[in-house]
């Protein structure tokens, strides 16, 4: 028996620090996050990025089928990084959104979106990933 | 002062006068006014301004005064469609308000004057307005009258052999920029924070204006001014059915006459169909056929009928018009030189009425007139 | 300051009265034929649009007919007319009708240049049904017109298999498509060019007119022609060659040896510059100062026509933009390639080009 004690008790010894260590491998605390968090949680973005992608290539489904690529290929010149800035066409200091549903309602001749709407939150999102790397410029005409 | 100024009219806006004669005091909703460094305010200057401005002698037949269609009692407008001068012969246009003139940066419908010291040298010489053959009328007047020549010494320092229009067109100019009016019920509930001051109606045509209405963009509204005009030249469609069919005609004629020296302001003001022109007639650009000079629309209930021909009565034909894209009746044709930013807007009755309270809501306290409405039952 | 009236009456905006259009005094001889001044004028890129029955997308019905109504008041008349590709949109039979039925109020003799947007739904059959070959030159007043089709793509491209025939013309449509297929003018055709201009005298003045650049300037936009280094050396030989080209709805220009270049103005609307987009590389010519920035509520900000002025064979392209200042560029027989007249780089710009 005793020898089997002393074969078990540095065991013993490993086992407990092995789960001091892990200290439960199961167990993320809050601010922790796996890489496969990261891998999923970029494809969640991405996931809205397309479907920006989709509604700025003429998904809106607007009567006059004019879409936002005819005049922004690639989302090019629509200046993210600059908002929220003065507007002239509104008259006031907007943001992203409310630029963008300003040419909904304007060349695109259909009506705005919440601003909490998902496909504009989608459209935002495809805008700036195309924009990406460039600085921010806030309030620049 | 001990001298008399013959118009009483002078009297009835001393309350504006006065009131805008703080120096550099601008009204709420409107930035400070814009003063030339070589024609600087006083108080002496101005009041000599006003009498010039008021003064009938200017004219072939001693009646027509800058008053007469620029009246103080009518928000400085004639209420008339073309304005009617020298024996009551009609021009081609609608007298524009001088109320708040002093923000444009150019003067006219077409922008043929850069300032306000070049468009007052102009209507006494012109046939179908003061009807004089040219300035000397003038300058005789105020070389000679007693009370010019005090005044004219006090203002300019100099001696009346040395009085030239210069100092005519100054001192006009100088009364003109008095001229401002902001604090109206819009500016009190937009720049004051009195959520009060519009009614309901007027703040829903707010968003109309701002919005679906597409008006902001020309008749300016910014986070913490006003002014209600862009400042640039637009081809929105009005008079374009009277040359239709004939624009080709008309350009060439006008460019003919213009080479062989007619003069450009007598031109436009007596042949209506090269005031249809517009700023083409000034610039010779054939991408600026019938384009005119987007005026402000503060204290517009005051100042029918519209547009540079006077041709549309009421703010209901107004908005009706633009609802149209660019004509009042949808028989009438639409302009193959439209302004890109004129299309039709889909305006139901309801925004149509809120959209014009709001624009009665741009009506500045103690302006003298009398409203679009009560003009249009007349 | 003040200018004065005479300056200030003047001062609005370029001056482009037709009978003040500049007249070149210096006179060379050009072999055969010696050519006269002429001019004429160029509208392109009109995009008409069907949506149902009778309604065609408004916007660039406007955009068309406001071109139509300015180029009618030019005095003299232009010896002719360009149209420069793509009067439909999507390349329907009813999009190409309604667009020659407003081409049809323009006073003048116009010739067609085949665009991608008219032809990759038939390829080109209703086109060429309505207006004739797509390919084809003439002569004027001592030049060598030569019109291109020069839009054609890889025929496995072309040829799909494709779902239907507006899959294909929406997916060439669509100009930021990742799946795109690059322009270009094809062996067929450059045999036919070099033919062609194997009769054409080296002092004759060519002007070849195409819809894509004949030059490699922005590949994810299909600003490109895949074979224009072909095409540019068989242009080598004359001592006056312009291109004019379409499709890319802005100005450009720019000069590669003896060829100068000339992009015309869209009708419809305006495209931003390539180096707009943050994520790829362009090669927009050195030589083009580029518009400002286009303010989206004026539908017609930033599209216009063209009048050009063929004095000693070489192009001077003067831009009519409705809704912007005038721009003339013009060939510098000094400086040998084209300069704009107003707008210039770096120190010597003016205050409207301080927009970006």
């Amino acid at each position: 028996m005793k020898t089997r004690l002393s074969a078990i008790a540095p065991a013993g010894l490993t086992l407990t620090l092995v789960v001091l260590i892990l200290g439960g491998a199961d167990e993320l605390r809050c601010d922790e996050f796996t890489r496969e968090d990261l891998v999923r949680w970029q494809q969640e973005y991405i996931s809205v990025v397309n479907r920006g992608d989709v509604l700025f290539h003429g998904g809106l489904g607007n009567h006059n089928t004019v879409s936002c690529d005819q005049c922004h290929p690639n989302a090019a010149n629509t200046h993210p990084e600059t908002y929220p800035k003065f507007q002239q066409q509104l008259g006031k200091v907007v943001a992203l959104g409310e630029m963008i549903n300003w040419c909904i309602m304007n060349p695109l001749e259909s009506g705005p979106l919440a601003l909490d709407d998902p496909d504009l939150i989608a459209l935002q999102a495809y805008i700036l990933h195309e924009r990406r790397g460039v600085g921010l410029a806030a309030g620049r005409h | 002062m001990g001298v008399r100024w013959s118009p009483p009219a002078g009297v009835m806006f001393v309350g504006l006068v006065a009131s805008s004669l703080a120096p550099l005091a601008a009204p709420l909703g409107l930035p400070p006014v814009p003063i030339p460094a070589d024609n600087p305010q006083t108080p002496a200057k101005i009041a000599l301004g006003e009498a010039l401005f008021n003064d009938p002698r200017f004219s072939a037949d001693g009646q027509v005064s800058c008053a007469t269609c620029h009246d103080p009692a009518k928000a400085f407008t004639d209420n008339l469609p073309v304005s009617k001068g020298f024996r009551d012969m009609t021009g081609t246009r609608n007298a524009p308000t001088v109320i708040n003139s002093a923000y444009l940066r150019t003067l006219f419908w077409d922008g043929r004057e850069p300032d306000l010291e070049g468009q007052s040298k102009q209507p006494p010489v012109n046939p179908v307005e003061g009807g004089l053959a040219d300035h000397q009328t003038i300058l005789r007047i105020m070389r000679n009258d007693p009370a010019y020549v005090k005044a004219i010494r006090e203002v300019f320092q100099v001696e009346p052999a040395a009085v030239t229009l210069k100092h005519f067109a100054q001192a006009v100019a100088s009364f003109q920029r008095t001229l401002v009016a902001g604090d109206s019920p819009f500016d009190r509930y937009f720049y004051g924070g009195d959520k009060t001051a519009m009614s309901q109606s007027a703040i829903r045509g707010l968003a109309v204006f701002t919005g679906q209405g597409r008006c902001v963009s020309c008749h300016v509204i910014e986070q913490t001014q006003a002014l209600f005009t862009d400042n640039r030249f637009h081809n929105i469609g009005v008079g374009f059915k009277h040359i239709r069919g004939k624009e080709e005609e008309i350009a060439a004629r006008f460019l003919a006459a213009k080479k062989s020296g007619a003069d450009v302001d007598v031109t436009v003001l007596t042949d209506p169909d090269a005031s249809e022109l517009g700023r083409f007639a000034v610039t010779e650009n054939l991408t600026q056929v019938g384009s005119f000079k987007t005026p402000t629309l503060r204290n517009i209930d005051l100042t029918a009928p519209y547009m540079h021909d006077g041709s549309l009565q009421t703010l209901e034909d107004v908005v009706e018009f633009y609802d149209h894209g660019g004509r009042l009746d949808l028989d009438d044709p639409l302009s193959g030189f439209l302004s890109g930013g004129i299309r039709p807007l889909g305006l139901s009755d309801e925004q149509e009425a809120d959209l014009i309270a709001f624009l009665k809501s741009l009506t500045s306290p103690n302006v003298a007139g009398t409203p679009s409405s009560a003009l249009a039952s007349q | 300051m003040r200018m004065n009236r005479r300056q200030f009456l003047k001062a609005g905006g370029a001056l482009l009265a037709a009978g003040a259009l500049p007249v070149s005094v210096v006179e060379a001889s050009f072999g055969r034929a010696r050519p006269e001044n002429f001019t004429f004028a160029y509208i392109s890129d009109s995009h008409i649009t069907h949506l149902k029955g009778s309604e065609f997308v408004r916007n660039w019905d406007r955009g068309l007919i406001r071109a139509i109504s300015e180029c009618n008041l030019l005095t003299p008349r232009p010896d002719f007319i360009l149209y420069g590709g793509d009067l439909a949109q999507l390349g329907m039979p009813e999009e190409i009708d309604h667009a020659l039925d407003l081409m049809g109020g323009l006073r003048g003799k116009v010739h067609y240049v085949m665009g991608e947007h008219d032809y990759y739904l038939d390829l080109g059959d209703h086109w060429r049904k309505r207006l004739g070959p797509d390919h084809y030159s003439f002569d004027h007043k001592g030049v060598h017109f030569v019109v291109l089709n020069s839009i054609l793509t890889y025929d496995p491209w072309t040829h799909g298999p494709w779902d239907t025939p507006m899959a294909r013309m929406k997916a060439m449509a669509r100009l930021d498509n990742p799946k795109g297929s690059p322009f270009m003018v094809g062996a067929a055709q450059r045999q036919w060019l070099r033919q062609d201009l194997d009769r054409v005298n080296r002092r004759t003045p060519v002007v070849v007119v195409s819809h894509s650049p004949l030059q490699r300037i922005f590949k994810g936009w299909n600003f490109w022609t895949e074979d224009a280094e072909e095409i540019q050396a068989l242009l080598k030989r004359f001592k006056k060659a312009t291109v004019l080209y379409g499709h890319v709805h802005q100005i450009q220009y720019n000069q590669i040896g003896n060829i100068s270049f000339h992009a015309v103005m869209a009708t419809a609307w305006p495209w931003p510059y390539p180096s707009s987009y943050a994520q790829a590389e362009s090669h927009l010519p050195k030589l083009t100062i580029e518009m400002n920035r286009a303010d989206p509520f004026f539908e017609r900000d930033a599209t216009g026509w063209q009048l050009i002025n063929l004095h000693t064979g070489k192009v001077d392209m003067h831009y009519l933009l409705p809704e912007n200042r005038n721009r003339s560029v013009v060939f510098d027989h000094r400086l040998k390639r084209p300069i704009d007249q107003r707008y210039r780089s770096g120190a010597d710009r003016i205050p409207p080009q301080i927009h970006f």
